[in-house]
């Protein structure tokens, strides 16, 4: 993540068709898209930008795995090695009542485990901003966004053109 | 095609399966004990499990027409299908019934008023475990379902043909739906007391309907996504696509786990109190029927619950046939294990009455030391399985006998394009 800012040409569209369809003509016409935000995920849309399946449900699983070991051996440790009890006549070790718990530090371990992962990979924690290209497409509005850094007029022209002929409602430039 | 056709080779395979069942149940009854308690627990077992199924198939359509569901419009006459097996549901139960009035069997240790009569704890229960509350709770709670049953089949195909767009038609099926809802949750519970549970008439849990009610769910469910898969490879149902077979696996995978809660919800609290009126049920499983108790949550939690954890699991045709058999024959055990050691409780102490004269007491010493192997209760034998395949065949015989008589798509229903274009998978293809 490079901190030097970007110019982003970007146009946003008012309904998702639009958007399914722009998306398809920029990939016909070679347009290398920098990235697409919708205010919701939209089906199908992720297989035209080429973005593969999140492995974040992989990583879930091994945190949750880890919370199930975590708090079986742990309580395993405790009640056979560390310090025994008899609890209700039950035996030292009584997997039963380990059940609960163990459930409960899986649930605790993936979902921490996710949240962390995910903010992490997108680049987000507390006191971070990401800077946004326009409040709306949280809202009601889709946006496809090309870097221009650099660009010559000529190549702002041709993606204008393309933001023209596929329907944007509106085409900005924002440094961000 | 939108018109099943009921055909003769099916007919005949499955009238074939219905006469193995019952060449199965006549064998079990020659070479059983005098009381005929395995032809008797076999019965009662295959009765509760597919009525129960026919029972949930409503309750799901219910649920789903209440809570505005649209994607399971395309798949929605299956279950229609389903319950309406509750009528020859209510006609399997009724042999039980007659059999608790004349003797016939000794699967309700209640319904031995010799027991009755020097059993305080029998006593105590006697005002709801009695033949007459046996017999009427089962009449008019069966017959109160097939009266809804009838009823949301009968708007449904009417809405075929006199339905509208507008929501004006449908609105009764919704009426009708979210009635039957608070129905199915005392009924179904009150039911499951009276077939299952009073199988072991000392000993109770109140978690034990909830439990056994999402069994016949599971069961439902697993059922449904083979009979959808069945149906498709006969080229039917052909909008019904992975999508839907996708949100059939979430139900399966979700209610696994449910099951599982509630199984152990009730074995832990049991097992935690150690109060002995309650802990024989599971001590008593557990000693005398391992393979029984632990199997139980092998095929009923750890196989479905690797199997269907991930996404593209329930998308594969193959893995979903694989996984909804398992479950299936899974659930069949779990009821299996509800009435088996309970009932065959019950006959030993019988039998050893009866016999107690010739000197063959030995029966009765049931707790202490292991119970004898014996095929068709310690596991299900071949003879079990056979059964089995003969009420599946009876239930499917009903269902696609129900199945031809009405569209397969419901034309008029104004949820049929939500269901059209139901889509879940986020990665998938925009087409299909």
């Amino acid at each position: 993540m490079s901190k030097e800012s970007k110019d982003v040409l970007y146009g946003l569209f008012d309904d998702e068709q639009i958007l399914l369809n722009a998306v398809d003509r920029a990939n016909d016409s070679h347009l290398d898209i920098m990235d697409v935000y919708t205010p919701f995920p939209v089906h199908g849309l992720d297989p035209k930008l080429g973005l593969a399946e999140s492995r974040l449900h992989i990583a879930g699983f091994v945190y949750g795995a880890i919370g199930t070991l975590t708090a079986f051996l742990f309580m395993t440790w405790v009640f056979t090695r560390d310090w025994p009890i008899i609890f209700g006549g039950k035996p030292y070790w009584s997997v039963p009542a380990f059940i609960p718990i163990t459930f409960e530090l899986t649930v605790l371990f993936a979902s921490i485990g996710m949240v962390v992962s995910f903010y992490t990979v997108c680049g987000m924690a507390p006191g971070i901003t990401n800077p946004t290209l326009d409040d709306r497409i949280t809202d009601d509005k889709f946006c496809i966004a090309f870097d221009v850094t650099g660009a010559d007029e000529a190549a702002k022209d041709k993606l204008k053109d393309f933001f023209s002929q596929s329907g944007a409602s509106e085409v900005n430039m924002k440094t961000i | 095609m939108n018109q099943f056709t009921f055909e003769s080779r099916y007919r005949n395979v499955l009238i074939g399966f219905m006469a193995l069942g019952l060449l199965c149940l006549g064998i079990t009854f020659a070479i059983d004990d005098e009381l005929h308690t395995r032809f008797w627990t076999n019965y009662l077992h295959n009765s509760v499990f597919f009525t129960g199924i026919a029972f949930m198939a409503l309750f799901i359509l219910a649920a789903f027409t209440t809570a505005w569901a649209g994607w399971h419009t395309l798949i929605k006459r299956i279950w229609e299908a389903y319950s309406l097996f509750l009528v020859p549901g209510l006609v399997l139960m009724l042999v039980v019934i007659a059999g608790v009035w004349g003797h016939f069997h000794h699967l309700y240790h209640w319904a031995d008023a010799g027991e009755v009569a020097k059993d305080p704890i029998l006593q105590g229960k006697s005002s709801f475990l009695n033949p007459t509350w046996y017999t009427l709770g089962t009449l008019i709670i069966v017959g109160i379902w097939i009266l809804f049953a009838w009823k949301m089949r009968q708007l449904s195909v009417d809405e075929d043909v006199n339905g509208t767009p507008e929501f004006k038609h449908h609105h009764r099926l919704r009426i009708w739906a979210a009635a039957f809802l608070p129905i199915a949750g005392f009924s179904s519970a009150a039911i499951i007391w009276q077939w299952v549970m009073s199988v072991d008439a000392h000993w109770y849990s109140t978690l034990y309907a909830w439990y056994t009610g999402a069994s016949w769910f599971v069961s439902a469910i697993a059922l449904t996504i083979l009979t959808i898969i069945f149906l498709k490879g006969q080229g039917y149902l052909e909008n019904v696509t992975a999508e839907h077979l996708h949100d059939l696996g979430k139900y399966l995978f979700a209610f696994s786990i449910f099951w599982t809660y509630l199984w152990f919800s009730q074995f832990m609290l049991i097992w935690y109190a150690n109060v002995g009126e309650e802990t024989v049920y599971f001590f008593e499983r557990r000693e005398n029927y391992p393979v029984l108790f632990y199997g139980n949550l092998i095929i009923n939690f750890i196989a479905p619950f690797f199997v269907l954890m991930r996404n593209d699991t329930k998308r594969k045709y193959g893995t979903m046939v694989f996984i909804s058999i398992v479950v299936f024959f899974g659930h069949w055990w779990d009821f299996f294990q509800m009435i088996k050691p309970g009932a065959r409780h019950t006959a030993m102490e019988a039998l050893a009455h009866h016999g107690a004269h010739e000197g063959a007491g030995h029966a009765a010493e049931t707790t202490g030391h292991a119970l004898e192997f014996a095929m068709g209760f310690t596991i299900p034998g071949l003879l079990e399985l056979g059964t089995m395949l003969g009420f599946l065949a009876f239930f499917l015989f009903v269902v696609f006998n129900r199945l031809s008589r009405a569209s397969l798509v419901p034309k008029n229903d104004p949820y049929l394009q939500e269901s059209l274009h139901h889509h879940v998978e986020i990665h998938g293809d925009e087409g299909h």
